[in-house]
Protein backbone atom coordinates (compact mmCIF):
# COMPACT_ATOMS: atom_id res chain seq x y z
CA UNK A 1 0.00 0.00 0.00
CA UNK A 2 2.60 2.09 0.86
CA UNK A 3 4.61 1.34 -2.44
CA UNK A 4 1.32 2.33 -4.64
CA UNK A 5 0.96 5.58 -2.24
CA UNK A 6 4.74 6.48 -3.24
CA UNK A 7 4.11 5.52 -7.01
CA UNK A 8 1.21 7.84 -7.21
CA UNK A 9 3.28 10.88 -5.74
CA UNK A 10 5.78 10.26 -7.79
CA UNK A 11 3.61 10.20 -11.04
CA UNK A 12 1.46 13.00 -10.26
CA UNK A 13 3.98 15.52 -8.31
CA UNK A 14 4.81 17.31 -11.58
CA UNK A 15 1.46 18.12 -12.21
CA UNK A 16 0.87 19.12 -8.59
CA UNK A 17 3.55 21.69 -8.72
CA UNK A 18 4.46 25.19 -10.55
CA UNK A 19 7.31 25.51 -12.95
CA UNK A 20 10.32 25.90 -10.14
CA UNK A 21 8.68 22.78 -8.29
CA UNK A 22 8.99 21.03 -11.75
CA UNK A 23 12.67 21.90 -12.52
CA UNK A 24 13.68 21.09 -8.55
CA UNK A 25 12.10 17.63 -8.82
CA UNK A 26 13.60 16.47 -12.42
CA UNK A 27 16.85 17.66 -10.78
CA UNK A 28 16.34 15.58 -7.50
CA UNK A 29 15.68 12.19 -9.24
CA UNK A 30 18.45 12.72 -11.72
CA UNK A 31 20.38 13.00 -8.48
CA UNK A 32 19.31 10.10 -6.77
CA UNK A 33 20.24 7.84 -9.77
CA UNK A 34 23.74 8.99 -9.20
CA UNK A 35 23.35 8.51 -5.50
CA UNK A 36 22.47 5.06 -6.08
CA UNK A 37 25.82 4.40 -7.95
CA UNK A 38 27.74 5.58 -5.33
CA UNK A 39 25.76 4.13 -2.15
CA UNK A 40 27.02 0.83 -4.14
CA UNK A 41 30.48 1.68 -3.71
CA UNK A 42 30.53 3.33 -0.66
CA UNK A 43 27.23 2.67 1.25
CA UNK A 44 27.38 -1.37 0.24
CA UNK A 45 31.27 -2.26 -0.19
CA UNK A 46 32.59 0.30 2.51
CA UNK A 47 35.14 2.33 -0.45
CA UNK A 48 34.55 5.96 -0.11
CA UNK A 49 34.78 8.15 -3.15
CA UNK A 50 34.90 11.82 -3.98
CA UNK A 51 35.49 10.66 -7.42
CA UNK A 52 31.70 11.05 -8.24
CA UNK A 53 31.95 14.02 -10.21
CA UNK A 54 34.57 12.94 -12.75
CA UNK A 55 31.99 9.92 -13.37
CA UNK A 56 29.19 12.50 -13.44
CA UNK A 57 31.05 14.66 -16.29
CA UNK A 58 32.01 11.91 -18.58
CA UNK A 59 28.64 11.39 -18.80
CA UNK A 60 27.16 14.27 -19.10
CA UNK A 61 29.97 15.23 -21.73
CA UNK A 62 29.76 12.56 -23.77
CA UNK A 63 26.19 12.20 -23.70
CA UNK A 64 26.87 15.81 -25.38
CA UNK A 65 28.96 15.16 -27.79
CA UNK A 66 27.70 11.88 -29.24
CA UNK A 67 23.56 13.86 -28.98
CA UNK A 68 25.26 17.13 -30.43
CA UNK A 69 27.85 16.39 -32.95
CA UNK A 70 27.29 12.74 -34.07
CA UNK A 71 23.26 13.79 -33.72
CA UNK A 72 22.30 10.15 -32.14
CA UNK A 73 18.96 9.63 -30.48
CA UNK A 74 19.19 9.77 -26.88
CA UNK A 75 18.38 5.96 -26.48
CA UNK A 76 22.23 5.77 -28.04
CA UNK A 77 23.69 8.31 -26.25
CA UNK A 78 22.45 7.72 -23.00
CA UNK A 79 23.72 4.37 -22.42
CA UNK A 80 26.48 5.11 -24.26
CA UNK A 81 27.46 8.08 -21.37
CA UNK A 82 26.70 5.14 -19.22
CA UNK A 83 28.99 2.85 -20.96
CA UNK A 84 31.76 5.04 -21.14
CA UNK A 85 31.94 6.20 -17.54
CA UNK A 86 31.90 2.37 -17.01
CA UNK A 87 34.66 2.13 -19.29
CA UNK A 88 36.76 4.47 -17.41
CA UNK A 89 35.66 3.60 -14.13
CA UNK A 90 37.31 0.24 -15.12
CA UNK A 91 40.26 2.02 -15.63
CA UNK A 92 40.27 3.90 -12.84
CA UNK A 93 39.55 0.68 -10.68
CA UNK A 94 42.48 -1.06 -10.46
CA UNK A 95 44.58 2.40 -8.93
CA UNK A 96 41.67 2.57 -6.74
CA UNK A 97 42.24 -1.12 -5.39
CA UNK A 98 45.30 -0.46 -4.29
CA UNK A 99 44.32 1.86 -1.53
CA UNK A 100 41.80 1.69 1.47
CA UNK A 101 39.35 4.36 3.42
CA UNK A 102 41.02 7.93 3.19
CA UNK A 103 43.77 7.13 1.02
CA UNK A 104 41.28 6.00 -1.88
CA UNK A 105 39.09 9.29 -1.02
CA UNK A 106 41.99 11.36 -1.87
CA UNK A 107 43.03 9.62 -4.66
CA UNK A 108 39.39 9.65 -6.38
CA UNK A 109 39.42 13.28 -5.43
CA UNK A 110 43.07 13.48 -8.08
CA UNK A 111 40.17 12.48 -10.70
CA UNK A 112 38.27 14.95 -10.46
CA UNK A 113 41.00 17.31 -10.67
CA UNK A 114 41.96 15.51 -13.66
CA UNK A 115 39.02 15.23 -15.30
CA UNK A 116 38.46 19.46 -14.46
CA UNK A 117 41.99 19.53 -16.42
CA UNK A 118 40.95 18.07 -19.01
CA UNK A 119 37.40 19.71 -19.45
CA UNK A 120 39.95 22.89 -19.25
CA UNK A 121 42.13 22.46 -22.28
CA UNK A 122 40.56 20.22 -24.36
CA UNK A 123 37.88 22.85 -25.67
CA UNK A 124 36.75 20.56 -28.90
CA UNK A 125 35.48 18.16 -26.76
CA UNK A 126 33.93 20.51 -23.67
CA UNK A 127 34.33 24.01 -24.81
CA UNK A 128 37.15 24.93 -22.53
CA UNK A 129 36.52 27.45 -19.77
CA UNK A 130 33.76 29.34 -21.94
CA UNK A 131 31.31 26.35 -21.19
CA UNK A 132 29.56 24.04 -23.81
CA UNK A 133 25.94 23.73 -25.27
CA UNK A 134 24.88 20.56 -23.92
CA UNK A 135 22.12 18.81 -26.27
CA UNK A 136 18.56 18.32 -24.97
CA UNK A 137 16.80 14.51 -24.87
CA UNK A 138 15.51 13.96 -28.18
CA UNK A 139 13.89 10.35 -29.22
CA UNK A 140 12.78 10.44 -33.00
CA UNK A 141 10.33 13.45 -33.72
CA UNK A 142 10.23 13.85 -29.58
CA UNK A 143 12.36 16.64 -28.19
CA UNK A 144 12.64 17.08 -24.91
CA UNK A 145 13.08 21.32 -25.43
CA UNK A 146 10.27 21.97 -27.02
CA UNK A 147 7.83 19.36 -25.09
CA UNK A 148 6.19 16.71 -25.59
CA UNK A 149 2.67 15.93 -27.32
CA UNK A 150 1.19 12.79 -26.06
CA UNK A 151 -2.47 11.78 -27.10
CA UNK A 152 -3.40 16.06 -26.96
CA UNK A 153 -1.02 16.30 -23.77
CA UNK A 154 1.66 18.68 -23.96
CA UNK A 155 4.26 17.68 -21.80
CA UNK A 156 6.86 20.20 -20.54
CA UNK A 157 10.28 20.05 -20.34
CA UNK A 158 10.84 19.79 -17.04
CA UNK A 159 7.87 17.42 -17.18
CA UNK A 160 9.71 15.56 -19.80
CA UNK A 161 13.07 15.09 -18.02
CA UNK A 162 11.66 14.44 -14.70
CA UNK A 163 9.63 11.39 -16.07
CA UNK A 164 12.54 9.75 -18.03
CA UNK A 165 14.78 10.48 -15.13
CA UNK A 166 12.18 8.35 -13.25
CA UNK A 167 11.68 5.47 -15.43
CA UNK A 168 15.51 5.62 -15.33
CA UNK A 169 15.86 5.87 -11.54
CA UNK A 170 13.59 2.86 -11.16
CA UNK A 171 15.14 0.55 -13.71
CA UNK A 172 18.60 1.61 -11.53
CA UNK A 173 16.99 0.53 -7.88
CA UNK A 174 15.35 -2.75 -9.27
CA UNK A 175 18.55 -3.40 -10.60
CA UNK A 176 20.58 -2.29 -7.64
CA UNK A 177 17.92 -4.40 -5.74
CA UNK A 178 18.50 -7.62 -7.66
CA UNK A 179 22.57 -7.04 -6.97
CA UNK A 180 22.44 -6.47 -3.39
CA UNK A 181 20.52 -9.97 -3.25
CA UNK A 182 23.09 -11.59 -5.41
CA UNK A 183 26.40 -13.20 -4.35
CA UNK A 184 28.23 -9.87 -5.64
CA UNK A 185 26.26 -8.45 -2.93
CA UNK A 186 26.74 -10.32 -0.49
CA UNK A 187 30.48 -10.38 -1.37
CA UNK A 188 30.22 -6.37 -1.16
CA UNK A 189 28.89 -6.10 2.22
CA UNK A 190 31.60 -9.18 3.62
CA UNK A 191 34.49 -6.55 1.87
CA UNK A 192 33.19 -3.81 3.39
CA UNK A 193 32.60 -5.31 7.17
CA UNK A 194 35.82 -7.47 7.11
CA UNK A 195 37.62 -7.58 4.28
CA UNK A 196 40.11 -10.09 5.59
CA UNK A 197 37.28 -12.64 6.92
CA UNK A 198 35.94 -11.94 3.69
CA UNK A 199 39.05 -12.97 1.54
CA UNK A 200 39.64 -16.09 3.79
CA UNK A 201 36.16 -17.31 2.93
CA UNK A 202 36.92 -16.95 -0.52
CA UNK A 203 35.76 -13.97 -2.07
CA UNK A 204 37.57 -12.11 -4.71
CA UNK A 205 37.94 -9.00 -2.68
CA UNK A 206 39.67 -7.37 -5.76
CA UNK A 207 37.24 -8.24 -8.83
CA UNK A 208 34.12 -7.35 -5.95
CA UNK A 209 35.16 -3.43 -5.47
CA UNK A 210 35.95 -3.59 -9.36
CA UNK A 211 32.27 -4.67 -10.24
CA UNK A 212 31.10 -2.03 -7.50
CA UNK A 213 33.60 0.68 -8.87
CA UNK A 214 31.90 -0.13 -12.69
CA UNK A 215 28.12 0.13 -11.36
CA UNK A 216 29.13 2.93 -9.53
CA UNK A 217 30.64 4.95 -12.49
CA UNK A 218 27.75 3.45 -15.07
CA UNK A 219 25.34 5.20 -12.99
CA UNK A 220 27.15 7.66 -12.28
CA UNK A 221 27.59 8.36 -16.25
CA UNK A 222 23.60 7.72 -17.12
CA UNK A 223 22.68 10.43 -14.15
CA UNK A 224 25.53 12.78 -15.29
CA UNK A 225 24.14 12.66 -18.94
CA UNK A 226 21.18 13.29 -17.87
CA UNK A 227 22.11 16.63 -15.59
CA UNK A 228 24.24 18.07 -18.23
CA UNK A 229 20.92 18.19 -20.59
CA UNK A 230 18.78 19.44 -18.04
CA UNK A 231 21.20 22.01 -17.64
CA UNK A 232 21.44 22.64 -21.38
CA UNK A 233 24.93 24.51 -20.66
CA UNK A 234 27.95 23.46 -18.63
CA UNK A 235 31.63 24.83 -17.84
CA UNK A 236 34.11 22.80 -15.86
CA UNK A 237 33.56 24.35 -12.70
CA UNK A 238 30.62 22.67 -12.44
CA UNK A 239 31.63 19.18 -12.42
CA UNK A 240 33.74 20.06 -9.29
CA UNK A 241 34.69 18.68 -5.61
CA UNK A 242 31.24 20.30 -4.34
CA UNK A 243 29.50 18.25 -6.53
CA UNK A 244 31.36 14.90 -5.57
CA UNK A 245 30.73 15.89 -1.80
CA UNK A 246 27.07 16.74 -2.34
CA UNK A 247 26.50 13.25 -3.35
CA UNK A 248 28.52 11.94 -0.09
CA UNK A 249 26.10 13.81 1.41
CA UNK A 250 23.27 12.46 0.01
CA UNK A 251 23.92 8.87 0.92
CA UNK A 252 25.07 9.63 4.16
CA UNK A 253 21.81 11.71 4.89
CA UNK A 254 19.61 9.41 2.95
CA UNK A 255 21.13 6.06 4.89
CA UNK A 256 23.98 4.56 3.24
CA UNK A 257 23.64 0.73 2.15
CA UNK A 258 19.54 0.83 1.45
CA UNK A 259 17.58 0.97 -1.78
CA UNK A 260 15.44 4.42 -0.53
CA UNK A 261 18.51 6.26 1.03
CA UNK A 262 19.81 7.55 -2.09
CA UNK A 263 16.86 8.97 -2.88
CA UNK A 264 15.71 10.45 0.17
CA UNK A 265 19.32 11.78 0.60
CA UNK A 266 18.48 13.30 -2.93
CA UNK A 267 15.31 14.89 -2.21
CA UNK A 268 17.27 16.52 0.83
CA UNK A 269 20.36 17.62 -0.78
CA UNK A 270 18.10 19.18 -3.91
CA UNK A 271 15.05 20.05 -2.54
CA UNK A 272 15.48 20.93 0.75
CA UNK A 273 17.66 23.92 -0.41
CA UNK A 274 15.36 24.83 -3.17
CA UNK A 275 12.37 24.75 -0.11
CA UNK A 276 14.79 27.22 1.58
CA UNK A 277 15.76 29.58 -1.31
CA UNK A 278 11.72 29.65 -1.37
CA UNK A 279 10.81 31.02 1.43
CA UNK A 280 13.71 32.40 2.86
CA UNK A 281 12.78 35.50 0.69
CA UNK A 282 9.75 35.57 2.84
CA UNK A 283 12.08 36.04 6.15
CA UNK A 284 12.19 39.37 6.66
CA UNK A 285 13.83 38.75 9.93
CA UNK A 286 16.40 36.89 7.95
CA UNK A 287 16.89 38.52 4.72
CA UNK A 288 17.47 42.66 4.53
CA UNK A 289 18.72 43.16 1.43
CA UNK A 290 17.57 46.54 1.07
CA UNK A 291 19.26 48.33 3.45
CA UNK A 292 22.13 46.05 2.71
CA UNK A 293 22.68 44.80 6.45
CA UNK A 294 20.94 41.49 6.63
CA UNK A 295 21.80 38.01 4.84
CA UNK A 296 21.00 37.96 1.31
CA UNK A 297 17.57 35.29 1.19
CA UNK A 298 20.12 32.97 -0.96
CA UNK A 299 23.10 33.26 2.32
CA UNK A 300 20.39 32.45 4.72
CA UNK A 301 19.05 29.36 2.81
CA UNK A 302 22.69 28.00 2.50
CA UNK A 303 23.22 29.30 6.43
CA UNK A 304 19.88 27.17 7.70
CA UNK A 305 20.94 24.27 5.17
CA UNK A 306 24.17 23.62 6.79
CA UNK A 307 23.02 23.39 10.37
CA UNK A 308 19.67 21.06 9.57
CA UNK A 309 22.44 19.08 7.98
CA UNK A 310 24.72 19.23 11.42
CA UNK A 311 21.73 18.37 13.58
CA UNK A 312 20.17 15.95 11.18
CA UNK A 313 23.55 13.91 11.08
CA UNK A 314 24.17 14.26 15.30
CA UNK A 315 20.74 13.53 15.81
CA UNK A 316 20.51 10.42 13.17
CA UNK A 317 23.74 9.20 11.67
CA UNK A 318 21.56 6.12 10.40
CA UNK A 319 19.91 8.90 7.79
CA UNK A 320 16.60 9.41 7.00
CA UNK A 321 16.20 5.47 6.38
CA UNK A 322 17.13 4.90 9.86
CA UNK A 323 14.62 7.29 11.33
CA UNK A 324 12.09 5.55 9.62
CA UNK A 325 13.39 1.73 10.70
CA UNK A 326 13.17 3.57 14.18
CA UNK A 327 9.47 4.20 13.44
CA UNK A 328 8.98 0.83 12.16
CA UNK A 329 10.34 -0.37 15.19
CA UNK A 330 8.47 1.13 17.51
CA UNK A 331 5.21 0.86 15.66
CA UNK A 332 6.05 -3.45 15.53
CA UNK A 333 6.67 -3.21 19.10
CA UNK A 334 3.52 -1.56 19.87
CA UNK A 335 1.59 -4.04 17.85
CA UNK A 336 3.18 -6.92 19.44
CA UNK A 337 2.37 -5.89 22.70
CA UNK A 338 -1.35 -4.93 22.07
CA UNK A 339 -1.38 -8.48 20.42
CA UNK A 340 0.07 -10.17 23.44
CA UNK A 341 -1.91 -8.13 25.47
CA UNK A 342 -5.10 -9.37 23.60
CA UNK A 343 -3.75 -12.79 23.76
CA UNK A 344 -2.86 -12.98 27.30
CA UNK A 345 -6.35 -11.72 28.81
CA UNK B 1 54.95 -46.13 2.52
CA UNK B 2 55.84 -42.28 2.56
CA UNK B 3 52.68 -40.00 1.49
CA UNK B 4 52.71 -36.80 0.19
CA UNK B 5 52.71 -33.78 2.69
CA UNK B 6 49.11 -31.83 2.47
CA UNK B 7 51.45 -28.99 2.68
CA UNK B 8 54.75 -28.38 2.42
CA UNK B 9 56.99 -25.13 2.84
CA UNK B 10 60.66 -25.18 0.50
CA UNK B 11 62.81 -22.36 1.78
CA UNK B 12 60.38 -20.10 1.76
CA UNK B 13 61.31 -15.85 2.34
CA UNK B 14 59.05 -13.19 2.45
CA UNK B 15 59.20 -9.51 2.24
CA UNK B 16 56.89 -6.71 3.56
CA UNK B 17 58.15 -3.39 1.36
CA UNK B 18 61.90 -4.31 1.31
CA UNK B 19 61.78 -5.82 5.31
CA UNK B 20 62.33 -9.35 5.80
CA UNK B 21 60.28 -10.97 7.82
CA UNK B 22 60.64 -15.11 7.55
CA UNK B 23 63.81 -16.71 5.55
CA UNK B 24 64.69 -20.11 4.54
CA UNK B 25 61.45 -21.81 5.74
CA UNK B 26 60.39 -25.58 5.09
CA UNK B 27 58.09 -27.09 6.78
CA UNK B 28 55.36 -30.02 5.89
CA UNK B 29 51.93 -31.22 7.48
CA UNK B 30 51.43 -34.46 6.44
CA UNK B 31 47.77 -35.40 5.71
CA UNK B 32 45.51 -35.64 8.92
CA UNK B 33 48.37 -34.28 11.10
CA UNK B 34 48.36 -31.35 13.31
CA UNK B 35 51.59 -28.77 13.37
CA UNK B 36 52.29 -26.21 15.45
CA UNK B 37 54.34 -23.07 14.68
CA UNK B 38 55.62 -21.74 18.07
CA UNK B 39 57.41 -18.68 19.21
CA UNK B 40 57.69 -15.31 20.68
CA UNK B 41 55.67 -12.13 19.30
CA UNK B 42 57.28 -10.99 15.74
CA UNK B 43 58.94 -14.37 15.26
CA UNK B 44 56.92 -14.52 11.71
CA UNK B 45 54.74 -17.09 12.55
CA UNK B 46 51.71 -15.03 11.46
CA UNK B 47 53.49 -14.35 7.97
CA UNK B 48 53.99 -18.27 7.32
CA UNK B 49 49.98 -18.71 7.34
CA UNK B 50 49.36 -15.68 5.08
CA UNK B 51 51.89 -17.15 3.01
CA UNK B 52 49.66 -20.52 2.87
CA UNK B 53 46.34 -18.53 2.95
CA UNK B 54 47.38 -15.94 -0.13
CA UNK B 55 47.06 -12.97 2.33
CA UNK B 56 50.36 -11.42 2.11
CA UNK B 57 48.94 -9.01 -0.68
CA UNK B 58 46.60 -7.71 1.85
CA UNK B 59 49.18 -7.09 3.65
CA UNK B 60 51.76 -5.62 1.59
CA UNK B 61 53.84 -8.78 1.19
CA UNK B 62 55.14 -11.19 -1.02
CA UNK B 63 56.68 -14.82 -1.47
CA UNK B 64 60.39 -13.46 -2.97
CA UNK B 65 61.94 -16.99 -2.92
CA UNK B 66 60.97 -21.00 -2.08
CA UNK B 67 57.49 -22.12 -2.68
CA UNK B 68 54.87 -22.98 -0.79
CA UNK B 69 53.12 -26.43 -1.88
CA UNK B 70 49.92 -27.80 -1.73
CA UNK B 71 49.04 -31.37 -2.17
CA UNK B 72 51.85 -31.42 -4.36
CA UNK B 73 50.69 -28.58 -6.23
CA UNK B 74 52.67 -25.41 -6.40
CA UNK B 75 50.33 -22.47 -4.90
CA UNK B 76 53.23 -19.52 -3.98
CA UNK B 77 51.41 -16.64 -4.75
CA UNK B 78 48.03 -17.95 -5.70
CA UNK B 79 45.04 -15.75 -4.17
CA UNK B 80 43.15 -16.08 -1.06
CA UNK B 81 39.40 -16.63 -2.67
CA UNK B 82 41.02 -19.67 -5.19
CA UNK B 83 43.07 -21.23 -1.89
CA UNK B 84 39.71 -21.39 -0.51
CA UNK B 85 38.37 -23.19 -2.65
CA UNK B 86 40.88 -25.50 -2.95
CA UNK B 87 40.48 -26.66 0.58
CA UNK B 88 42.11 -24.07 2.73
CA UNK B 89 40.30 -22.22 5.21
CA UNK B 90 42.19 -19.67 7.80
CA UNK B 91 40.33 -18.63 11.17
CA UNK B 92 42.18 -15.19 11.65
CA UNK B 93 43.25 -13.52 14.19
CA UNK B 94 41.72 -11.89 16.50
CA UNK B 95 38.67 -13.81 15.12
CA UNK B 96 37.34 -10.80 12.46
CA UNK B 97 33.59 -12.31 12.98
CA UNK B 98 30.82 -9.92 10.97
CA UNK B 99 29.63 -8.02 14.43
CA UNK B 100 26.11 -7.07 12.59
CA UNK B 101 25.10 -10.69 11.38
CA UNK B 102 24.11 -13.23 13.48
CA UNK B 103 25.63 -16.62 14.51
CA UNK B 104 24.00 -18.13 11.06
CA UNK B 105 24.24 -15.72 9.10
CA UNK B 106 28.29 -16.01 10.12
CA UNK B 107 28.69 -19.45 9.67
CA UNK B 108 26.64 -19.14 6.25
CA UNK B 109 28.98 -16.91 5.26
CA UNK B 110 31.80 -19.87 5.78
CA UNK B 111 30.45 -21.77 3.14
CA UNK B 112 29.89 -18.89 0.35
CA UNK B 113 33.17 -20.44 -2.17
CA UNK B 114 30.40 -23.83 -1.46
CA UNK B 115 28.01 -25.07 -4.01
CA UNK B 116 26.85 -28.29 -2.40
CA UNK B 117 23.87 -27.42 -0.06
CA UNK B 118 23.71 -30.84 1.33
CA UNK B 119 27.50 -30.75 2.04
CA UNK B 120 27.24 -27.02 3.62
CA UNK B 121 24.08 -28.38 6.00
CA UNK B 122 26.35 -31.35 7.35
CA UNK B 123 29.10 -28.82 7.70
CA UNK B 124 26.77 -26.62 9.92
CA UNK B 125 25.17 -29.63 11.99
CA UNK B 126 28.93 -30.61 12.69
CA UNK B 127 29.37 -27.12 13.93
CA UNK B 128 26.87 -26.91 16.13
CA UNK B 129 27.81 -30.48 17.49
CA UNK B 130 31.26 -29.17 18.13
CA UNK B 131 30.57 -25.96 19.70
CA UNK B 132 26.94 -27.00 21.40
CA UNK B 133 26.74 -23.36 22.91
CA UNK B 134 26.40 -21.64 19.17
CA UNK B 135 23.34 -23.34 19.01
CA UNK B 136 21.62 -21.27 21.57
CA UNK B 137 23.06 -18.14 20.03
CA UNK B 138 22.37 -18.87 16.40
CA UNK B 139 19.89 -15.40 16.01
CA UNK B 140 22.02 -13.74 18.30
CA UNK B 141 24.45 -10.77 16.86
CA UNK B 142 27.81 -12.23 16.56
CA UNK B 143 29.22 -9.24 17.66
CA UNK B 144 27.10 -9.58 20.94
CA UNK B 145 28.96 -12.77 22.07
CA UNK B 146 31.74 -13.24 24.26
CA UNK B 147 34.96 -13.75 23.33
CA UNK B 148 35.00 -17.11 23.29
CA UNK B 149 31.69 -17.49 22.10
CA UNK B 150 33.00 -14.85 18.88
CA UNK B 151 36.38 -17.58 18.97
CA UNK B 152 33.90 -20.50 18.22
CA UNK B 153 31.91 -18.93 15.69
CA UNK B 154 35.50 -18.41 14.11
CA UNK B 155 36.32 -21.50 13.82
CA UNK B 156 33.20 -22.78 12.69
CA UNK B 157 32.65 -20.28 9.94
CA UNK B 158 36.27 -21.68 8.62
CA UNK B 159 35.15 -24.99 8.98
CA UNK B 160 31.95 -24.18 6.94
CA UNK B 161 34.27 -23.61 4.35
CA UNK B 162 34.92 -27.11 3.94
CA UNK B 163 38.42 -27.29 4.71
CA UNK B 164 41.62 -29.69 4.17
CA UNK B 165 43.74 -27.49 5.42
CA UNK B 166 42.94 -25.56 8.66
CA UNK B 167 44.84 -22.49 9.40
CA UNK B 168 44.40 -20.97 12.73
CA UNK B 169 46.12 -18.05 14.02
CA UNK B 170 46.42 -17.79 17.74
CA UNK B 171 42.59 -19.16 18.95
CA UNK B 172 43.35 -18.85 22.86
CA UNK B 173 44.31 -15.19 22.13
CA UNK B 174 42.74 -13.18 25.09
CA UNK B 175 40.31 -16.27 26.32
CA UNK B 176 40.21 -17.66 30.00
CA UNK B 177 41.88 -21.31 30.71
CA UNK B 178 38.79 -22.93 30.57
CA UNK B 179 37.33 -21.70 27.34
CA UNK B 180 40.59 -22.67 25.79
CA UNK B 181 40.47 -25.93 26.71
CA UNK B 182 37.29 -26.38 25.50
CA UNK B 183 38.27 -25.13 21.74
CA UNK B 184 41.14 -27.31 22.56
CA UNK B 185 38.69 -30.25 22.82
CA UNK B 186 36.34 -29.30 19.95
CA UNK B 187 39.53 -28.90 17.79
CA UNK B 188 40.74 -32.46 18.50
CA UNK B 189 36.82 -33.34 17.78
CA UNK B 190 36.70 -32.25 14.72
CA UNK B 191 40.39 -33.80 13.61
CA UNK B 192 39.61 -37.23 14.58
CA UNK B 193 35.69 -36.74 12.54
CA UNK B 194 37.05 -35.35 9.25
CA UNK B 195 40.84 -36.17 8.96
CA UNK B 196 41.82 -32.19 8.24
CA UNK B 197 45.23 -31.42 8.70
CA UNK B 198 45.82 -28.68 10.61
CA UNK B 199 48.13 -25.12 10.97
CA UNK B 200 47.98 -23.99 14.27
CA UNK B 201 49.86 -20.53 15.53
CA UNK B 202 49.94 -20.61 18.92
CA UNK B 203 52.27 -18.96 22.16
CA UNK B 204 49.65 -20.66 24.41
CA UNK B 205 51.57 -23.99 25.24
CA UNK B 206 48.03 -25.43 26.48
CA UNK B 207 46.59 -24.86 23.23
CA UNK B 208 49.56 -26.55 21.42
CA UNK B 209 50.03 -29.50 23.52
CA UNK B 210 46.85 -30.71 23.43
CA UNK B 211 46.04 -30.09 19.31
CA UNK B 212 49.26 -30.46 17.70
CA UNK B 213 51.92 -33.50 17.39
CA UNK B 214 54.67 -32.00 15.59
CA UNK B 215 55.68 -28.17 16.39
CA UNK B 216 58.24 -25.49 14.79
CA UNK B 217 59.86 -23.11 16.77
CA UNK B 218 60.57 -19.83 15.21
CA UNK B 219 62.45 -17.11 16.40
CA UNK B 220 63.55 -13.78 14.40
CA UNK B 221 62.06 -15.13 11.27
CA UNK B 222 63.82 -18.73 10.80
CA UNK B 223 62.84 -22.19 12.54
CA UNK B 224 65.31 -23.02 15.46
CA UNK B 225 63.93 -26.06 16.31
CA UNK B 226 61.29 -28.94 15.04
CA UNK B 227 59.84 -31.75 17.07
CA UNK B 228 57.06 -33.39 18.56
CA UNK B 229 55.10 -30.92 20.62
CA UNK B 230 55.22 -32.52 24.02
CA UNK B 231 59.14 -32.49 23.75
CA UNK B 232 59.44 -28.78 22.79
CA UNK B 233 57.22 -27.77 25.36
CA UNK B 234 59.23 -29.82 27.86
CA UNK B 235 62.62 -28.21 26.94
CA UNK B 236 63.50 -25.95 29.78
CA UNK B 237 64.77 -23.73 27.95
CA UNK B 238 62.40 -23.33 25.25
CA UNK B 239 59.73 -22.45 27.82
CA UNK B 240 61.46 -19.79 29.57
CA UNK B 241 62.78 -18.11 26.40
CA UNK B 242 60.20 -18.69 24.16
CA UNK B 243 56.65 -18.76 26.11
CA UNK B 244 57.44 -16.88 29.24
CA UNK B 245 54.90 -16.66 31.74
CA UNK B 246 51.86 -18.82 29.83
CA UNK B 247 53.91 -21.57 29.90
Amino acid sequence: MLGVAIAAVALGVPFWVDGYWRTTFAFVVIAAIGALGLDVLTGWTGQISLGHAFFLAVGAYVGGYLGAHQGLSAALWIPAAGAAAGVLGAVAGPAALRLRGLYLAIVTIGLVYIGYYVLQTWTGFSGGPGGESLPPVTFGSWNFARGVTVAGHVFTRDQCYYYLALLLLVLAMLYVRNVTRSTLGRSMVAVRDRELAAAVLGVHVARTKMRAFVISSVLAGVAGALYGSFLSFAVPGDWGLVLSIEYVVMIVVGGMASLWGPVLGALFVVGLPALLQNVSTTLTFLSNTTSGNGLSPADAAEIVYGVLLVLFLLIEPGGIVGIGRRIGRQLAGRFARAGGGAGGS
Amino acid sequence: MTEEPVLELRSVRVVYGGVLAVDDISLAVEPGHAVCLLGPNGAGKTTILRAVSGLLGFHGGRVVAGNVRYRGRDVTGAAADRLVRLGICQVLERRHVFADLTVADNLRAGAFARRDRRAVAGSQDMVLDLFPVLRERLRQQAGLLSGGEQQMVAIGRALMGGPELLLLDEPSLGLAPLVVADIAEALREVRTRTGLSVLLVEQSSAMAGAVTERSYLLESGRIRAGGQTADLLADDQVRSVYLGASA
